[in-house]
This record gives structure tokens, sequence and C-alpha cells, in this order.
């Protein structure tokens, strides 16, 4: 995992450039395919489509499912990568966990000023729930576009059975997909999101941003406190991982005096999630200023 | 009561198929065939018996297909809906008697071609419908899964998931699939902005032949002129006629090759010329696959997981080599 402190920047390195890659590959291959799955309906022509400049080849089904066909090796490659690479190297961070479906109601409800966000790792609950949700419709894209794939070109007489579940899982999930692509457009227009959307272009977010919402995340990353003596007993925990029980609790305890407040410890398993007040920061806060 | 006729049927459908003697002295007495059992099957259809059944009003053929298929045919709603943002409404239901094209009613008509070939006058009639492709792109590429190829060797429409795009008839080198506006499953949904009916052609009597029995149309014509069998038995029978007639054959290779094989003592090019050609008027032109363009990507496309597979386990071990590397002098 590249994820570290860039202390002297003042930023929190969240995304290596093999993550960026693989984002970016799937998102534009994605993109496309959804552009030309569309036209392999036959709505290009009775649409006007076929008139737009650029967009001339979208009545043609064949160059158009040539299209498809390019964006899909990109975009089958890409998955594959990141399920072996990820799972290869123990990354565990976008699965989801316990208790998210009940934090991730708690953060909806913050979002609509309604209650206090819980304190985030690496990823947002919601972002983990999305995490598992798109993989089920990408496997089911993936899967029945390549029986479609192998029936046009190695056996068009394929059982019409499997043909019939595989021609409309890939509609069904295509919906699915623009609509989870929707989704995830709508997330980062919310605004304490935002400071997270840099982090998908350069790799980073603002340290300041990451110790306010994501203070699970940080105390992993930062060293146990140099200086022990200075510092309250209660030491970082390494391993936020029970963080479904404190819910309830981290209805704003004492902000910390100090702007210093190293790696905000997340508690083990039990209650204190003594958090700065996790409000929704979409703003640079000016006490971090690197 | 199905396996008795059955076993009958498929007998006289043998016979035919072996062109009465030849075929039967090669391969021998036919086995029984039933549904499950039918292999592959394709048709040949011989320019030198048809001769458009000058005696009858409407050539047999073509009047038996119709009496099977006409009545399955649904009325359309009237009015039929206006198509957004511009789309042609085809509706033949007023025009059912047409038949010297292809429509929705008729899914067999004849071609006429006068001919001069070898310094003769030749008159043919050419029987003309769905070729049932080998590896059809009117199924492959249709969105729904409406059209299907048939391990028969049928080409078939499902007429309640058809939404009458007309792709199918977009890729179709002869232009057999026909539309008739205002019925189907499109009503249900949006109809005026998307889908336009159903298509319709030839599916070779698919509920006939599975039983072993014939299409109509072959067991309909009086000159044996149709013949429908065992793939490999048709193949070779149609280059035996071929050949002993000196003659052409069409069908074999185009587009990728096909389930109907036409026998002609001329040649395809001149007959195309004599013949009327345009919407629901097929022709006789040499056919290249067009999906075989996208056959290259499409193997791609099914390699692509093993390429990530193979990316993704080789980038992690790199991964932690390099890791272990950095850790190593600590260790």
């Amino acid at each position: 995992m590249s994820d570290r402190i860039l202390y002297d920047k003042g930023l929190v390195k969240r995304h290596s450039t093999i993550v960026l890659i693989e984002h970016w590959a799937i998102a534009i291959s994605g993109l496309l395919l959804v552009l030309t799955g569309i036209f392999q309906l036959p709505i290009a022509q009775r649409y006007y489509i076929t008139e737009v400049p650029g967009l001339t080849w979208s009545g043609d089904f064949i160059f158009s499912l040539n299209i498809h066909y390019a964006a899909s090796v990109v975009f089958i490659a890409a998955c594959l990568f990141h399920v072996f690479y990820h799972a290869l190297l123990g990354h565990k961070a976008m699965l989801p966990k316990k208790g998210d479906i009940r934090q991730s109601i708690q953060v909806i409800k913050s979002f609509l000023g309604k209650a206090e966000e819980p304190p985030f790792h690496k990823y947002l609950p919601e972002q983990r729930l999305a995490y598992a949700g798109m993989v089920m419709i990408i496997a089911g894209l993936i899967i029945s576009g390549l029986v479609k794939t192998y029936k046009n070109i190695f056996a068009p007489d394929l059982s019409l059975g499997i043909l019939l579940w595989a021609t409309w899982v890939h509609n069904l999930l295509f919906i699915l997909f623009v609509l989870a692509f929707f989704a995830h457009m709508a997330a980062i227009v919310i605004k304490p999101n935002r400071p997270m959307v840099r982090s998908i272009f350069t790799g980073n977010i603002r340290l300041d941003y990451a110790r306010h919402r994501h203070p699970l995340w940080i105390a992993e990353l930062e060293p146990p406190p140099a200086l022990p003596e200075q510092t309250q007993p209660e030491t970082p925990s390494r391993e936020p991982a029970g963080e479904e029980e404190p819910l309830q609790d981290v209805s704003l305890p004492e902000p910390p005096d100090t702007e210093e407040e190293p790696a905000e410890p997340a508690p083990e398993s039990e209650e204190e999630h003594p958090e700065p007040p996790v409000k929704n920061i979409g703003e640079p806060d000016t006490n971090h200023k690197p | 009561m199905s396996t008795q006729s059955n076993s009958g049927i498929s007998r006289r459908t043998f016979l035919k198929a072996a062109g009465g003697v030849t075929l039967a002295s090669t391969v021998g007495l036919p086995k029984p065939t039933r549904a499950q059992e039918t292999g592959r099957l394709a048709t040949l259809i011989d320019l030198s018996l048809c001769d458009g059944c000058p005696e009858r009003d409407t050539p047999a053929c073509i009047v038996a297909c119709r009496a099977k298929n006409i009545e399955t045919v649904p009325e359309p709603v009237d009015p039929i809906p206006k198509l957004l943002p511009r789309g042609k409404i085809e509706d033949w239901s007023k025009k059912k008697d047409v038949t010297d094209r292809l429509t929705p009613y008729t899914y067999l008509y004849i071609q006429k071609a006068d001919v001069e070939y070898n310094g003769k006058q030749k008159t043919l009639h050419i029987p003309r419908r769905c070729m049932h492709c080998d590896n059809p792109a009117c199924a492959t590429i249709c969105p729904f899964t409406a059209n299907h190829k048939d391990t028969t060797g049928a080409v078939v429409i499902n007429k309640n998931l058809c939404f009458g795009g007309a792709k199918c008839r977009t890729v179709c080198p002869w232009d057999i699939p026909q539309r008739q506006s205002g019925i189907g499953i499109y009503l249900h949904i949006l109809p005026t902005l998307a889908g336009n009916g159903v298509m319709f052609k030839c599916d070779l009597c698919l509920d006939l032949i599975v039983e072993g029995r014939n299409p109509v149309c072959v067991d309909a014509c009086p000159r044996q002129a149709l013949l429908i069998g065992p793939r490999e038995d048709i193949y070779a029978e149609a280059r035996r006629r071929t050949e002993s007639m000196n003659g052409f054959i069409y069908g074999d290779t185009e587009n990728g090759g096909t389930s109907t094989l036409y026998v002609s003592p001329v040649p395809f090019d001149l007959i195309n010329a004599a013949i009327d050609t345009g919407p629901g008027k097929p022709h006789f032109n040499p056919v290249v696959r067009s999906m075989a363009k996208t056959d290259a990507m499409g193997t791609a496309v099914l390699l692509a997981p093993i390429a990530g597979l193979v990316a993704g386990v080789a980038a992690a071990a790199g991964s932690l080599k390099k890791s272990s590397k950095e850790e190593g002098p600590h260790e």
C-alpha cells in the first residue's frame, strides 16, 4: 500500500499511480462501453445521432460493435488486473465492513444535517458498499458480455436459454451501471465529499481534511507518537477494526484542545471515539494549513 | 403419436434430401429422427427443376408458406402509433396479397430471370427466402435475442420479443426480414419513442423440422426442386448436381456459409443481372460476412480476462518483491 502522509506538502497519498491508471482505464472504457452499448440499439438514425459531427458512425452497428469490443478489452483487462493485483497484495480498504449499512445511513443523515458523521477510514462506508455493488454489476456485465461475444464469433446457435439470460442480464445491468455512474457523480457533488475528488486526479488529499474526516485511516498511517510523556495515555490503536459499535457515541466529544491532535486514536473496540467535531468539512481547515 | 409419424416423415425427408436414388444408395437407409436428434440441416434449391408452377395462379410453395404463416401475424392496431422523432411506419396489413417480393405476410416468393447463357435462352424461376446463414448477423446482433439460430440451422425470430427496430434487416446482406408496424411488444412500452413493430421472415418451419418433418414449401413443391436433409448430405448432393449439370452453386460460401444452397445451370452473376432487386427483393451478389470484421477484436475481448489476470499477478508479484527488498536489510 502506498498510502502515506506527506507532511512537507500537507497531503496524504491516497491512491498509487497504479490505482489511478486502473480507475481511469475503467472509467473511460466504461463510458465508451455505455455509449457504444446504446448504439447497439437501432436508435442512432432515428434520433438524429448519426448527424452529430463526430458520431456519424453511430448508426453503423458493425463499426460501433468493434469500438464496443475495443473498449471491452481495456475494461475487462483493467477489472481483472484490479481484482488480482489488490487481492494478492491484501488491500482491503474498499471492501465492505460489518456495520457499513448502518453507518452509511448515518452519513446520509449527516449530509442532511440530521446527524453527526462517524469517523472514517480511508473510504466512507457508502464508498465501500458502492464498491461492492459496482463489483457485482461489472462482474455480471463482463460475464454476460463474454458469453455474447463468444456466441457472436464461435457459437451463433448457443442454447437459446443461455443467450436470453446473457442478453437480459447484460441489458438490465447496463441500466444499473448507468444509474451507478450517476450516483458516483452525485456523490462528488455533495460538498463534504469534494475534498476527496482531487485524489482521483493527483493521488493525494489534504492532510487537514483527512485528519478531520478520515481519522481512522490517518491513525494507521501516522507513526506512534514520538513524545510519549506528552501525549495522553490512550495510545493510538493501529487497527481500528470495529467501528460499527461506537456509532452512537460519536456525538461530539470535547474538541481536542490543540490543532495537533496526533492521529486521532481510534480505539480498538470500545466506545469513545474522541473525534474532532467531524462536521461536514468541505473547506480547508485553516488551522491545518501546511 | 409423434414418434410414429416422425419416423415415417423423416424417412420421406431423407429420401427427398437424397434426391431420390443417388444418396440413398451411398448413405444407406435412414434412421428414425426425433426432435432432439435433429442435427444441422440444410436445404437445396435446384433451379434446373423449379418452373414457377406455370399451371397455377401462385406457385405451390408460396401458397403453402402463406397458408401456414399468414394467420400467425396479428392484426396491427389502428391507428398505428406515429414514430418520434422520426421513422417510417411499415404497414403491409392492407397488402397481404403481395407475392412478388418479401413482406411480413410473404416469407417466400419467386423471382423470374430470362438469361442467355452459352448461346441458349433460359428462363429460371427462383424461390427466394431467408438463407439461414451459418453465422447470421441478424441473430447475433439482435439486442434482445429476439432472433436466434437454432441448432437445426434455422434462424428464427421470436415475434413476442421483437421490437421491430429492423437492425436485423440492416445487417442482412439480402434484406430478408420484413417489418409489420403496429404489432408486438413495443406497443406496451413506449410505442412512439422506441420500436416499430415486429420483423418477419422464413423460420424454415422450425416447429415442423424439429419433429423430423419437412418445411411446407418442400412438401408442396410438385417438382421436388426444394430439398431438405442433413447438412453434409445436402452439401454433397448440391456439389454432385452442380458437377453433373456443369453448373453453379450459391450459398455455400456467401456470408460465411449458409444452410441454403442454390444449384443452377446458369452463373449467378447473369441471374443477378436479370432479376428485380431492391427492398424485399434479394440479389445474387457475392457476399462477404460483415461481422467478420469484428472477429479479431471479439477474440481479443475473450482473451482480455487472461491478460488482466496475468498482468495483475505480475504487478502484485513485482510489488511484493520490491517491498521485500526494501524491508530486507531490517530483517
